[in-house]
C-alpha cells in the first residue's frame, strides 16, 4: 500500500515535473472525453425526445403489421411518398385479442395509412353552399346578398369564357359555357329561384360551377384509426378547433399544420409567410428573392378575394382601402396595391388584412363542421370518393410546425377502409345489385375487349344527350341523392364493426416503455405461435427514414469519437516512447536498487491512468456543464426535421449516467492502452543503463 | 573473514559490430565481507564491468559469480532484482536519484520496495541513516535543490538505508571537486567501519585509491595488482 502512494506520488511528481506534455495529452484526453459525454448526452437526448415525439403522437412502442408486405412500414414518410405496400392485417379484432391479452400492454389502436386527395370548393361552390345553407335555415338577411355575389361571380366566369373564346380550340364548349352563363344569370331563373330554390341551387351546382375556376387540389397523408381511443393513447394529441370525432361517427379532422399551410385562404397563407420570414424569422423582402416572389404572387391573387365579397362587402372594403391607401380607383387595382408588401408596411398590412379583410371572407376552404370529399385510388385502381364530417383541427403539441409530423390528418377507420376499397357487405350486395339491374356478367379477360367495345353498336351519346337542356335533372333525384350521402356519412357504428376487419397496422402502448424490448419478443412469439405472420418493429423502425437518421447519427458520432480517440492514443503512445526515452537512466536505477519489472510496468501505467482520470474528469465536468446549461437554455431546432428529432421546438438535454460512465471506461481504456507499448519498453530497460549515466 | 564475493575465472565480452570486446578476461577475485576494497585502473580497463557483474546486473560470460554465497548465473533476473534489493546497494558517478522525490523520499525508495515495514520504522531508518550521513536539514529538498556532494551523500544514505551487505560504488567522486570526492569517501570509510558493510569501489584517481584497505588494479581486463593495506599500519 505504501509502495503504491509512493508510487502514485512519483506518477503526480512526473506529470508535474512535464507539465507540457502533460497538458497536452491531458487536453487531448479532456477534449476527447467532453465530445463523448456531450455527443452521447445529446444524441440520447435526441433519441428520448424523438421516441417521447413519436411514441405520443403516432407511433406508439411498438408497431405490427403483416410481414407479407413488400415494404416496410414508415409512419412519417419512407422512401417512397405514399407509395409503401405494407400488406395488411384482415382481421384486426383477433390481432387486437391476441395482442391485449400480453402483459405489459396498455393499449392496442388500428391504423391505416394512405393518402388521399380534396379539392377545396371554387368560388362559386362556396358561395352556392352558403346560399344552400341559407335557404334551408330559412336565413331571409343573407340571401339576397348571396345571390348578389353569385350572380357577379357568374358574370365574372361569363367574362374569362368570353375572353377564352378567342384562344380555345374547344369552342362548343365555351358556347355551351356562355349559354348556360346567360342562362344563370338571367332574372328568369332568379325569379324561379324564389319558388323552387333548391332546384335553382342543383342547377347552378352541376351546370354552371364546371364552367367556373375549379379549388385547389390538396394531397394529404390520413390516418385512419381509432379515434375515440387516439387521444386518449397519443398524450401529444391536442384539439386547437372543433372536437375529436364522436365515438362511433365517421369523421375527418385536419392536422393544424395542414390545415394553416393548405387550407388556409392562400392570401392569409402567404401574409402568414411573410410575416413569420420578416417578424420571427429577422428576414427582409428587399434582399430575398423568394421572398419578392411570394409578394408578387400574391399581389396577383387579389381575385381570391373579392369573389369571396358580396357587393355590399365589396363597396366597404373599397372606402376601407380608398382611406387607407389614400388613393382612388377600382378596388381590383386598390387590393392589387395594397397586397404588394413590403419591408417598410408588411406589419401595417398584415393588421389591416386580419381586421379588415378576413371578417369579409373565408379564412379556410373548409372549416370545422364543413363536409370534405375524400378520393383516394383503392387497391383495385379506381378512384374512390368518401364524404365525411370535418369535426376538429388537432395538433400533436411540441410538433407544431413540423411538417413531418404535421403532415398527418385523422379519419375513423370506416372511412379508411372505404377509401381503401376494401367492400362492405352492403357495398358487394350494393354493388350485385346494380350488375343485375344492368344485367352486367363477368367478363373474361380474353373477351374483355368486345365486351367493352365491339358487341351490338349501341350508341354511347345516349347518355351525353340526357344531360342536355334545364329541365333533364328533374328526372334524377338530386336531392335525395345527397341525402342518402349524407345517411352514410351520418350512420354510426360500433366499435365491434369498427374493428372487426381491415387495417393495416397496429400501434402497441406499453405500460412502460423500459419494458419495450422485454415485451417485443413475447408478442413476436405470440403471433408467431398463433400461426399470423406479422412483423413488430419498434417506434424508431417504425418511423420511417427520420426515424432512423438517429441510428446514422449514433453511428457518425461513434465514428467521431474513434477517430479522436485512435488519434489521442497514438499521440500519448509517443509522447510516453518519449518520456520512456527521456527517463532511461531512472528507470535503470530504480531496476538496479531493486524494483522489480512489474513495478516499472505499474508505474507507467498509472502515470497514464492518473492523467487519464483527471483530464477524463476535467472533460466530464467540462462536458456535463454544457450539457446542463443547453438543458436549461434549450437548443432551437433550426429547421423542420430537427424539430421532429427533437420532439418538440427545443431540445433540452440532460445527462445520463450511462453517459457518464462510457465517458468514463472509454477514456480509461484508451489511456491503459495508450500506454502499453511505452511502458512494455520501459521494462525492457536494463538496470545496466543506470551505470551508463555519465555527466 | 568469509568471502562475501567470489569470481572463479570470469569472462565477460561484448559484442562490438562483428568483433568481440573482452572487458574482462579470466578474473578470479575473492572479498571478504568487511572489506573497503577499490577498483583501480586506466579508462576501459574493465572496471565498471567488474562492479557490474558482483553488482547482478550484468551476468558474466564464463566463469562464475557468486555474491552473497548465490552464484548469479543459476537466477532468474527477478531473482536477481531481489538479490539487488536486499543484499545491495548502488552509489552511482552521476548520483541517479529520482528527481521528482525529495531526498528523505528518495532514501525510503528501497524500503517501499523491500515493503513489510509500517512508516514509523522507515521514518526512523531513514532519520538515522540522513543523520549519519548528515543532511537532516535538507530531508524536504528535491535532488535539484542540492550540491553535487550533498546528492551524493543522499545516494550513499539510500545504498545504505537497507543494511546491504555490499555497496558498489562505480565511480562515486568523479562528478566532485577534489575536497567534497575525498569528504564522500571519508564517508564511507566511517559507515564501513561503524556499519561492518562491506565496499567495492571504482577510482582512477590516486588520492581516492590511497583510502582503500584494499586496491585492485585492473588493466585490460585482468588483475595486474592486488594488495591489501593494513588499516592499523596506516593509522
Amino acid at each position: 500500500m505504501a509502495t503504491f502512494r509512493m508510487l502514485v506520488l512519483v506518477a503526480f511528481r512526473n506529470l508535474f515535473a512535464h507539465w507540457v506534455k502533460t497538458l497536452f495529452v491531458g487536453s487531448i484526453i479532456a477534449f476527447g472525453t467532453l465530445l463523448l459525454v456531450t455527443g452521447t448526452a445529446l444524441t440520447s437526448s435526441i433519441d428520448r425526445a424523438m421516441a417521447d415525439g413519436v411514441t405520443g403522437s403516432l407511433g406508439g412502442h411498438l408497431q405490427v403489421y403483416s410481414a407479407k408486405g413488400k415494404d416496410e412500414l414508415a409512419l412519417f414518410g419512407g422512401m417512397f411518398m405514399g407509395a409503401e405496400d405494407i400488406g395488411r392485417i384482415d382481421d384486426y379484432s383477433v390481432l387486437r385479442d391476441r395482442v391485449e391479452a400480453i402483459d405489459g400492454v396498455k393499449a392496442v389502436l388500428p391504423m391505416g395509412i394512405d393518402m388521399a386527395t380534396a379539392t377545396s370548393p371554387g368560388e362559386l361552390e362556396q358561395a352556392l353552399a352558403e346560399l344552400r345553407t341559407a335557404v334551408r335555415d330559412e336565413d331571409a338577411e343573407a340571401i339576397p346578398g348571396l345571390k348578389a355575389r353569385i350572380r357577379e361571380i357568374l358574370s365574372k366566369v361569363g367574362d374569362e369564357l368570353t375572353k377564352n373564346a378567342k384562344i380555345t380550340a374547344d369552342a362548343a364548349r365555351i358556347e355551351e359555357g356562355l349559354a348556360i352563363v346567360e342562362r344563370a344569370t338571367s332574372d328568369e331563373l332568379w325569379s324561379r329561384f324564389d319558388e323552387a330554390p333548391m332546384e335553382v341551387l342543383e342547377y347552378l351546382d352541376t351546370k354552371a360551377a364546371p364552367f367556373t375556376e375549379e379549388g385547389r387540389m390538396m394531397y394529404f397523408r390520413y390516418v385512419g384509426t381509432d379515434l375515440e381511443m387516439f387521444p386518449k393513447y397519443f398524450d401529444r394529441f391536442e384539439v386547437v378547433k372543433g372536437e375529436v370525432v364522436p365515438p362511433g361517427h365517421r369523421g375527418f379532422m385536419f392536422n393544424s399544420k395542414f390545415y394553416e399551410d393548405w387550407v388556409k385562404h392562400f392570401v392569409a397563407r402567404n401574409f402568414d409567410k411573410l410575416q413569420s420570414a420578416v417578424v420571427a424569422k429577422g428576414q427582409r423582402i428587399e434582399d430575398d428573392a423568394s421572398l419578392q416572389a411570394r409578394v408578387r404572387q400574391m399581389s396577383k391573387q387579389y381575385k381570391r378575394i373579392t369573389y369571396q365579397l358580396t357587393p355590399s362587402e365589396a363597396d366597404a372594403l373599397k372606402s376601407e382601402l380608398t382611406s387607407f391607401l389614400g388613393e382612388e380607383g377600382a378596388l381590383d387595382a386598390l387590393l392589387e396595391k395594397f397586397l404588394a408588401v413590403d419591408d417598410t408596411n408588411l406589419a401595417e398590412r398584415y393588421a389591416f388584412f386580419y381586421e379588415k379583410i378576413v371578417p369579409k371572407i373565408d379564412l379556410y376552404d373548409f372549416d370545422v363542421g364543413d363536409t370534405i370529399t375524400l378520393r383516394a385510388f383503392t387497391r383495385s385502381g379506381f378512384l374512390k370518393s368518401v364524404n365525411v364530417k370535418i369535426y376538429g383541427v388537432f395538433q400533436f403539441r411540441g410538433l407544431e410546425t413540423s411538417d413531418i409530423a404535421g403532415g398527418h390528418n385523422l379519419v375513423d377507420l370506416l372511412t379508411f377502409r372505404e377509401l381503401y376499397g376494401l367492400m362492405t357487405a352492403d357495398k358487394k350486395k350494393e354493388l350485385s345489385g346494380i350488375r343485375d339491374e344492368i344485367g352486367l356478367e363477368d367478363v373474361s379477360a380474353a373477351d374483355a375487349e368486345d365486351a367493352l367495345f365491339g358487341g351490338d353498336d349501341e350508341p354511347v351519346e345516349q347518355t351525353v344527350q340526357r344531360t342536355e337542356g334545364f329541365d333533364e335533372f328533374e328526372g334524377i333525384d338530386l336531392a335525395t341523392e345527397r341525402e342518402r350521402m349524407e345517411a352514410v356519412a351520418n350512420a354510426t357504428f360500433s366499435k365491434a364493426q369498427q374493428d372487426k376487419g381491415l387495417a393495416l397496422n397496429a400501434a402497441v402502448i406499453l405500460d412502460d416503455p423500459e419494458q419495450l424490448e422485454a415485451v417485443r419478443p413475447v408478442l413476436e412469439k405470440t403471433l408467431e405461435d398463433a400461426g399470423s405472420s406479422m412483423k413488430v418493429v419498434d417506434w424508431r423502425a417504425a418511423s420511417g427514414i427520420v426515424g432512423q437518421f438517429i441510428t446514422v447519427v449514433w453511428g457518425l458520432l461513434f465514428s467521431a469519437i474513434f477517430i479522436i480517440f485512435l488519434v489521442a492514443l497514438v499521440i500519448i503512445n509517443n509522447s510516453m516512447v518519449m518520456a520512456t526515452m527521456e527517463r532511461v537512466t531512472e528507470i535503470g536505477t530504480m531496476r538496479a536498487i531493486g524494483a522489480q519489472r512489474s513495478t516499472v510496468l505499474f508505474m507507467f501505467l498509472l502515470e497514464t491512468m492518473v492523467l487519464g482520470t483527471l483530464a477524463g474528469l476535467v472533460g466530464i465536468l467540462l462536458g456535463g456543464g454544457l450539457i446542463e446549461w443547453l438543458g436549461s437554455v434549450g437548443i432551437p431546432a433550426p429547421n423542420d426535421e430537427l424539430t421532429f428529432m427533437f420532439g418538440g421546438p427545443r431540445l433540452y438535454p440532460s445527462l445520463g449516467v450511462v453517459s457518464l460512465v462510457f465517458a468514463f471506461v472509454v477514456v480509461f481504456f484508451v489511456s491503459l492502452l495508450s500506454t502499453i507499448i511505452p511502458a512494455f519498453m520501459a521494462t525492457r530497460i536494463q538496470p545496466i543503463m543506470a551505470m551508463r549515466a555519465k555527466e | 573473514m568469509p568471502n562475501i564475493v567470489e569470481l572463479s575465472s570470469v569472462s565477460k565480452t561484448y559484442p562490438l559490430g562483428n568483433l568481440e570486446v573482452r572487458a574482462l578476461d579470466d578474473v578470479d577475485l575473492a572479498i571478504e565481507k568487511g572489506e573497503f576494497t577499490t577498483i583501480a585502473g586506466p579508462s576501459g580497463s574493465g572496471k565498471t564491468t567488474l562492479l557490474n557483474l558482483v553488482g547482478c546486473i550484468d551476468i558474466a560470460t564464463k566463469g562464475t559469480v557468486v555474491v552473497d554465497g548465490k552464484s548469479t548465473s543459476d537466477l532468474s533476473e527477478s531473482a536477481l532484482t531481489n538479490l539487488r534489493l536486499h543484499k545491495l546497494g548502488f552509489i552511482f558517478q552521476s548520483f541517479n536519484l529520482i528527481s521528482v522525490l525529495n531526498l528523505h523520499q528518495n532514501v525510503e525508495f528501497p524500503l517501499l520496495l523491500q515493503g513489510g515495514s509500517t512508516r514509523a520504522e522507515r521514518d526512523q531508518r531513514v532519520r538515522s541513516i540522513v543523520d549519519k550521513v548528515g543532511l537532516t536539514e535538507y530531508l524536504k529538498h528535491r535532488p535539484n535543490e542540492l550540491s553535487g556532494g550533498q546528492r551524493q551523500r543522499v545516494a550513499i544514505a539510500r545504498a545504505l538505508v537497507t543494511g546491504p551487505a555490499i555497496v558498489l560504488a562505480d565511480e562515486p567522486t568523479a562528478n566532485l571537486d577534489s575536497a567534497t570526492g575525498k569528504s564522500i569517501i571519508d564517508l564511507m570509510k566511517e559507515l564501513n567501519r561503524v556499519e561492518q558493510t562491506t565496499f567495492i569501489f571504482s577510482t582512477h584517481d590516486p588520492s581516492v585509491m590511497a583510502q582503500a584497505t584494499r586496491i585492485v588494479r585492473l588493466v585490460d581486463g585482468r588483475i595486474a595488482e592486488d594488495g591489501r593495506v593494513e588499516v592499523e599500519a596506516r593509522a
